[in-house]
Parts: structure tokens; sequence; C-alpha cells
């Protein structure tokens, strides 16, 4: 993310002051709402998305209630394989298991997930900028400090994002992404699901991260949007934003279970051996 | 917290006339400190480049109704003006607590609704075209 220069592009050139400008009104396509245009706003867009880490979404459903963590946990079962792009999609998948088992405060899950990490990190040459990483995470999961574990999970990330991302590897930058946040939205359903409420579910509203991972796929070459991981992914991810812009009274319990379900079944895929 | 203020004495004590985008992170970070002594958990990805003075930007970002989040605005100039705007989906303004000191801005959000949200700001200089700017974020 932090790159230089930012591929911004312009929309407009007004030096006007943002408070002169009335937000331009669309029709939303499903709702009626009147909603602010940002392909109509008069400067630069900066077209960089950060995408949130399970954490953030995590912190929101502790408010909510006491949701059992460590029944969240999956064990992580990754096959041997070469293919940079399947270690991408599971590297992105292990670091969001780091920040289900921290919520839970599994000390000895945490330890499991840093040297899945290790491992992952050295099938993708990048070991020695994650190794700092890896060992502090083992090292904060003696002394149980949950907070430093949580920064060191969001750093490896983006040790490992911005490394691909300098050798010219975006695309397996954003497999990294979309490996989270599939693990993450698969958490976040499975407890919406166990104690559902409206508020719990309204957490779900995230078209325009999922939107931002279709048109990314849809940006990556030839051979990467044809990987059979990321051909399903595109898919799985248009069917989730069906039912996010489907929900526009918010969210049924089913329509939570749908798209776990297909978080789910994207991620027993990436774990697969083929 | 240790690490990041001995960055930061370290970049205070550079000269000015070599400022770089990683200078702006910093005084972005400068500016989260009071905040992460009050809860907030710093994200390590942001957004950051070089903007023609008094440019406007925006990025759009996911917020989660029931956390609140804080944006730290950072520049590596030391004569620049902020504008730090947070827009819900209909345009309107809901940031709270505007504070710009120096080399940084800074808002807190409590976002009504789980959506996206539009975070729109500007630096100008008076002596300089170009601006350096990051923009990071915490949440608590």
């Amino acid at each position: 993310m932090n790159r230089s220069p930012l591929h911004c592009f312009f929309v407009a050139t007004s030096f006007a002051a943002l408070v002169s400008v009335s937000p331009v009104a669309g029709q939303a396509a499903n709702s009626g709402v009147q909603e602010f245009d940002p392909q109509a706003f008069p400067g630069q867009v900066v077209d960089d998305v950060v995408v949130p880490v399970p954490s953030e979404v995590f912190s929101v459903l502790d408010k909510l209630g006491e949701p059992n963590w460590r029944q969240e946990i999956r064990t992580v079962d990754l096959p041997k394989t070469g293919d940079r792009t399947k270690l991408s999609l599971m590297f992105g998948l292990v670091v969001a298991e780091g920040f289900v088992a921290v919520q839970a405060e599994d000390k000895e899950a945490v330890k499991d997930i840093g040297r899945e990490v290790i491992d992952l990190a050295t099938a993708l040459g990048l070991i020695k900028s994650v190794r700092p990483h890896a060992q502090a995470i083992l090292d904060a999961a003696d002394k149980s400090d949950w907070a430093s574990i949580r920064k060191e999970f969001d750093q490896t990330q983006k040790t490992v994002r911005d490394s691909m991302e300098q050798m010219k590897d975006a695309d397996l930058s954003q497999c990294v992404s979309m490996g989270g946040w599939l693990r993450g939205t698969s958490s976040v359903t499975s407890v919406i699901t166990k104690s559902f409420s409206a508020d719990r579910a309204e957490l779900l509203n995230q078209p325009m991260l999922v939107e931002h991972f279709i048109s990314s796929i849809g940006k990556m070459s030839k051979d990467k949007k044809e990987h059979p991981n990321v051909s399903d992914i595109s898919k799985g991810l248009k069917l989730i934003l069906a039912k996010m812009e489907g929900a526009v009274d918010g969210f049924t319990k089913d329509g939570v279970r749908e798209i776990g379900k297909t978080c789910d079944s994207l991620l027993t895929d990436i774990q697969a051996a083929r | 917290m240790t690490a990041l203020l001995t960055g930061l004495m370290l970049l205070l004590s550079a000269p000015l006339s070599h400022a770089t985008i990683d200078d702006a992170h910093s005084f972005a970070m400068e500016a989260a400190v009071p905040f992460v002594e009050q809860g907030f958990i710093v994200r390590e990805d942001y957004w950051n480049g070089e903007v023609k003075s008094g440019q406007k930007l925006m990025v759009r970002h996911q917020m989660f109704k029931g956390n609140e989040y804080a944006f730290w605005l950072g520049t590596a100039q030391d004569d620049v003006t902020f504008e730090l705007q947070v827009l819900d989906e209909t345009g309107k303004e809901i940031e709270l607590d505007f504070k710009s000191q120096g080399m940084f801005a800074t808002v807190r959000v409590n976002p009504p609704k789980t959506g996206t949200y539009s975070v729109v700001f500007s630096l100008t200089s008076k002596k300089e075209k170009g601006v350096y700017w990051a923009l990071a974020y915490g949440y608590r």
C-alpha cells in the first residue's frame, strides 16, 4: 500500500473547495437511496483499497456479545505445493486464522500458526523478511501478549504483500488479501449464525471490498485469472456480492449462512491438494 | 511504541530539505501516539503519495459500526494547511474532533452504519508545488 507513486486516476481537475461541492446524487440501484457518487468527486480518487484485518470485525462482535472464539479456530491442513498462487492464498488464510487464534487467546494455536507462517514464507521465498515477525509472534505467544501478536500478524501480511509488489507480483499480493478476507468472513458468518442479530449481521455489509477483489481478479494476468482457485473465487465473490447487494433491509440468517457456505467452500478448495 | 518514538526522534533531527514520503508517514504515526495511549490499534497498511498543493484527494474505506476510528494525515513539509473530512454514502460529513498541528492532522469517526465511507483531504503549502502525504488509520 505504501507505494510511490500511487496509482491514482483523475476524475476531474477542479480545485474548488469541497465545502462548495454538493455531493452528486445517483439512484442506488437497489434501494432508491440518494448516494454520494465518488465518480463525480472534483479531485483525485486514490484507487488503493486498504482491506481491514479480521480483528477489526472481531472487535465489534466482542462488543455485541461474547463469542466462543475457541470454537471458531480451524485446524490448518495445508498441502505441500510449489504453486505460488495457491501459496499466496494460503498465506492470507493462515494469517487470518492467526487473528482468530489471538481472539481465542489460544497460545498453542498461535504458535502452530506462527510455524505455518514460517513454512509458507519459506515456500514463497520470503522467509528472510518474514522470520523476524514470525519469531516475534512465537515470543509474544509465550508471554500471552495478544496486542503484540495482532500487530505482528498485521505487519507480517504487509511485509509479504510489499515484498511481492516489489517483485512485480501484485497479483499474488491480491491473493494474500483475498485468502485473508475469505477466512475472516467465514469466521464472522459462523459467529453471527450461532447468535444472530441484525447488528451483528450488518457487519457483512462490505460490497466495496468484494467489488475491489472482483475488479483485482479482472486485472490479473491470464495465468492467474485462470488459476482454478482464483477462477472459483471470482465466481464465489460474485455470489457473495449479490447477497450483499440484495440485503436492502438487512441480512437474514439464511443470507449470512449462504455467504459463510460460499467462503467455506472456497477455503476448502484453497487447502485442497489439486 | 518505544521504537516508534525512537524513530520519531531520529526523524525530527533530520533536515527537512531531504523530506520523503516516509517522513510523511512518520508524522502520521506521531499523530497516532496519543490515540494509541487511549487504546487505538494502528493498522500497518496506509495510503501515501505526492500531490499538487491544494489538490483534493479521496480514499474510500470500509468501516464497521461499533468501532471508533481515527485517521492520521501526515506530511513532510512544515508549512502545510490541512483539510480532512469523512463522508458517509450520502456525502454527509461524519467526522468528529478535527485537529491540526504542525506536520499532521487527525479526525475521529464513529461510523453510524457499517459500510463504505469516503475520506476527503487536501494539503496546501505556501512554498511548495508538490506535497508528500501519508494517511494512516486505527480503530478501537
